[in-house]
């Protein structure tokens, strides 16, 4: 493992226990080495992501302190095949790093330089020859910034926008993205669609410096994320070369299905940090306000909206667990359980966020405090990555379609 | 590590009593609600079989075990193995799930609190031929969810105790063999003058003067328990008055301890029972909708959005009530879980109910379960403390980092 992955031993041992397996027995508790490495990142997301998310958020862009200590840490190369020199995780221990980092903040962490979204495609394929230039790049220390464009789903109004035409052995591309993250600075594109002909594919562009086989489109994004690279991505009769196609057909929709699976639980898992730390933020705060001499904690309609974002919190937590653990065990209805996992989380994640808002009043909604910028995350974050009703008539079809459906999960 | 796989001792328990529930407490669960009873062959029956609401004997209560020496001894599984086991009876129906024989609500206590004397004493009966109860009684008219207002009178006189006093809503309590009941020597002195007495069937004074009649859970008996003039020897006070005196400064664990500290065990279970009941509401729409909606359409969107949010619902509610019975099996304190599982299972349960009802249509007025899950499960928001309650107990658990109390 070089250098540039982590100059800590401590850390590196960690991750190869990580890895291991122990025996079932139904348990909440993290193992040790997942335990200790949560709490390097959790320090890492309190004493240096929670005080700087700001001023990313005004500088539109990730600090280079945070990036520099992201790098040290190997976030992004948590989910790249070791003989990448990646780490290779299970997403369960993924899931809690990732928690544990957004505790600090999510558009900071949803900003972190590397592959985005795009290293799960690539844990799932490593040893494509597509991937031969992105991976030598990342020899010079640093992944550059990948750009996931997922347009599979054909009944998405934008993706009718993106026009992918078969041409020889390769594709032309026509049209706009919507607005991803880390596009503003991508130099590598990941699309996920549907060819004009119904096939589905997978494809993975560079543009090399100067080049100009996509050009980004401002924007004027204001709601939230905004750390994070969003960016929409213009195609010209940009053309595809044969070897820049991942996959197509049934191997694109196999691949794309298992992408998008452990896109939905790492998403999910960054929504937790996010709502534990508007949680504990707004625990503090009315435990110290007062009004009509006492404190504001001691008001039921205080403290049982903070009971209920306590219990709000910890459902999502498990939902993501559940479905991080699942989709390590290659279980059948993983992508049901990262379905109903994102949908929480988004569904949650609004509520919490929004008494969190709530319960600090007019300091709530004026930037002095971190609450509002939060609030606005979140319903980025559920912009960005799923409609929450798609996502939940999704798995409710599956259901009724399926004579399964209702037993499946409950007696194992 | 985290795992929700269940291990293989876990799966058996979880498929012996769902078959049991299948097979044994369903067939007789619409009948039983009619009757408002559970027959007595059938009880004969089961006690015969081997099956107990003994929840006290999945391991009882969230104290410490003392193996943080890990691996050592075998960690304990008993508070998983009743949420699993109880979350399957209640599957195949609360009220008959609540009325088999065993130590019920009255075994926690007995086993957290007991000296080794009485837990042998009043445990071992449930192994007899005949079925046995036991029973926990805690509300008063004037005391519910406050249970520091308990008022019932325990005098003390020459080798033990004089009660006197009116307990209602006692599970359970008129066929009870003994039912734990909380007393106070001296109402002014709040909490700490409370008492726990395990009081005998046949005691004299002691008396079932009602059965309530309910909107749900009608087959499991709901008693009206009369004390006056009960002599209870020192032998039936729980945990020995040692256990009293030790603690008679400030922060003494008493009779309210017991009262409280059980709960950390029984909310678990109870949350369990309240996602069964929503299991067995959702699992029956879901083959309605699959046998008779159309296959496309504004209803087969509706239903299977509805559908999916009560599985998803269901499972967050179980998840919530396995981390508190997991806690509890490892020695970690687990009152805020508990009482998370517990304030959202019981929620989570009507609003599923309800969904399932509203899904059904006029279909489900008639002769189908789900009704009578509906009118079941109100109360599993209500007892073992209330929704609010729960909120109120969370709460206070989560400003404790800060200082105050709420
Ligand atoms: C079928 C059934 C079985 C039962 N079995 C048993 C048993 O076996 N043993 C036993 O001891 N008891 C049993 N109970 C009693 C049950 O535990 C109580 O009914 C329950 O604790 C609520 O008390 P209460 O009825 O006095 O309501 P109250 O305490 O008067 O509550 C009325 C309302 O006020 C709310 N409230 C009260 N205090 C607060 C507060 N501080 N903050 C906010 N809201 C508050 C409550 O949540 C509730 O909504 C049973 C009850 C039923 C219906």
């Amino acid at each position: 493992m070089g250098e540039r992955i982590s100059d800590s031993i401590e850390l590196m041992v960690i991750y190869t226990k990580l890895k291991k397996e122990e025996c079932p027995l139904i348990s909440f508790s993290p193992t040790e080495d997942e335990s200790a490495f949560v709490d390097v990142a959790q320090g890492f997301a309190k004493d240096v992501i929670r005080p700087m998310a700001r001023d990313c958020e005004n500088n539109r862009a990730v600090d280079a302190e945070i990036i520099a200590k992201a790098e040290e840490i190997g976030v992004a190369s948590l989910e790249f095949p070791e003989h990448w020199d990646g780490l290779e995780l299970p997403l369960i221990s993924q899931a809690q790093m990732f928690q544990a980092l957004s505790y600090g903040d999510l558009a900071v962490v949803q900003g972190l330089p590397g592959a985005g979204d795009a290293a799960s495609i690539i844990r799932l394929d490593p040893e494509s020859p597509v991937f031969d230039a992105y991976k030598k790049a990342g020899q010079r220390g640093v992944w550059p910034n990948v750009a996931f464009i997922d347009a599979f789903n054909k009944e998405e109004p934008w993706a009718e926008e993106m026009q992918i035409n078969k041409n020889g052995n390769g594709y032309t591309l026509n049209g706009v993205s919507h607005p991803v993250r880390l596009g503003a600075e991508a130099e590598y594109v990941a699309v996920a669609a549907v060819d004009t002909d119904d096939e589905p594919v997978v494809l993975w562009l560079q543009n090399p410096p100067g080049g100009e086989r996509w050009s980004v489109k401002a924007g004027d994004y204001r709601l939230g994320l905004l750390s994070a690279g969003l960016a929409k991505l213009q195609f010209d009769d940009a053309g595809i070369q044969a070897d820049e196609v991942l996959a197509q057909g049934d191997e694109a929709r196999e691949l794309i299905t298992q992408g998008q699976t452990r896109i939905r639980v790492l998403q999910a898992a960054k929504a937790v940090g996010l709502m534990e730390a508007a949680l504990e933020y707004a625990t503090e705060y009315t435990a110290e306000r007062k009004a009509f001499g006492k404190v504001i904690a001691q008001f039921q309609g205080v403290s049982f909206k903070i009971a209920k974002m306590a219990i709000e919190t910890r459902i999502v937590n498990h939902l993501v667990w559940d479905a991080a653990t699942k989709v390590d065990a290659g279980k059948k209805d993983a992508v049901e359980a990262s379905l109903r996992a994102l949908y929480r989380a988004h569904r949650s994640s609004l509520f919490v966020t929004d008494a969190a808002v709530q319960m600090l009043g007019g300091h709530g909604f004026v930037d002095e405090f971190p609450v509002e910028k939060w609030a606005r995350d979140a319903q980025a974050q559920a912009g960005l990555y799923g409609r929450g009703h798609d996502l939940i008539t999704r798995r409710g079809e599956r259901i009724v379609n399926e004579a399964t459906g209702a037993k499946r999960g409950v007696l194992q | 590590m985290i795992s929700f796989e269940l291990s293989q001792q876990q799966k058996q328990i979880q498929q012996m009593t769902h078959w049991f529930a299948k097979n044994e407490i369903r067939p007789i669960a619409m009948e039983a609600d009619r009757l408002e009873r559970v027959p007595d062959d059938w009880l004969d029956k089961v006690n015969k079989m081997g099956v107990h609401l003994n929840t006290s004997s999945f391991g009882g209560g969230g104290g410490k075990n003392k193996s943080s020496k890990k691996k050592e001894s075998k960690e304990k599984e008993g508070n998983r193995m009743g949420v699993l086991a109880t979350e399957e009876m209640a599957w195949g129906c609360p009220a008959v799930a609540l009325s088999l024989p065993g130590a019920g609500l009255g075994g926690p206590p007995v086993q957290s609190s007991g000296t080794p004397e009485q837990k042998e004493r009043f445990l071992s009966i449930f192994t007899k031929d005949e079925p046995r109860w036991g029973a926990y009684a805690l509300t008063e008219p004037e005391a519910g969810s406050d249970a520091s207002g308990v008022r019932t009178s325990a005098e003390k006189v020459d080798g033990g105790y004089v009660l006197n006093g009116q307990k209602i809503f006692i599970t359970n309590g008129g066929r009870a063999s003994w039912v734990v009941v909380f007393a106070t020597v001296d109402p002014s002195l709040g909490r700490a003058g409370q008492r726990a007495f395990v009081v005998e069937k046949g005691t004299p004074g002691f008396s079932c003067s009602r059965l309530a009649h309910k909107m749900g859970l009608r087959a499991n008996e709901t008693a009206e328990l009369l004390l006056e003039d009960c002599f209870i020897p020192y032998e039936n006070l729980l945990g020995g008055e040692e256990l009293y005196e030790q603690n008679s400064n400030s922060t003494s664990p008493s009779g309210f301890q017991v009262a409280m500290k059980t709960f950390d065990s029984t909310r678990p279970i109870v949350a369990a029972m309240a996602v069964g009941i929503a299991r067995a509401a959702y699992e029956y729409t879901v083959d309605i909708v699959q046998k008779e909606y159309p296959k496309q359409g504004r209803y087969f969107s509706l239903a299977a959005q509805t559908l999916a949010e009560a599985e998803q619902d269901i499972d967050a509610a179980r998840l919530l009530t396995w981390e508190a019975a997991w806690k509890a099996d490892v020695g970690k304190e687990n009152a805020k879980e508990a009482a998370m599982c517990k304030a959202y299972a019981g929620q989570m349960a009507h609003d599923v109910t309800v969904k399932c009802l509203e899904l059904l249509g006029p279909v489900g007025l008639d002769g189908h379960i789900v009704e009578k899950l509906f009118r079941d499960v109100k109360v599993f928001d209500i007892f073992e403390g209330t929704n609010e309650v729960q909120h109120l107990v969370t709460a206070r658990r989560q400003y404790q980092p800060y200082g105050i109390r709420v």
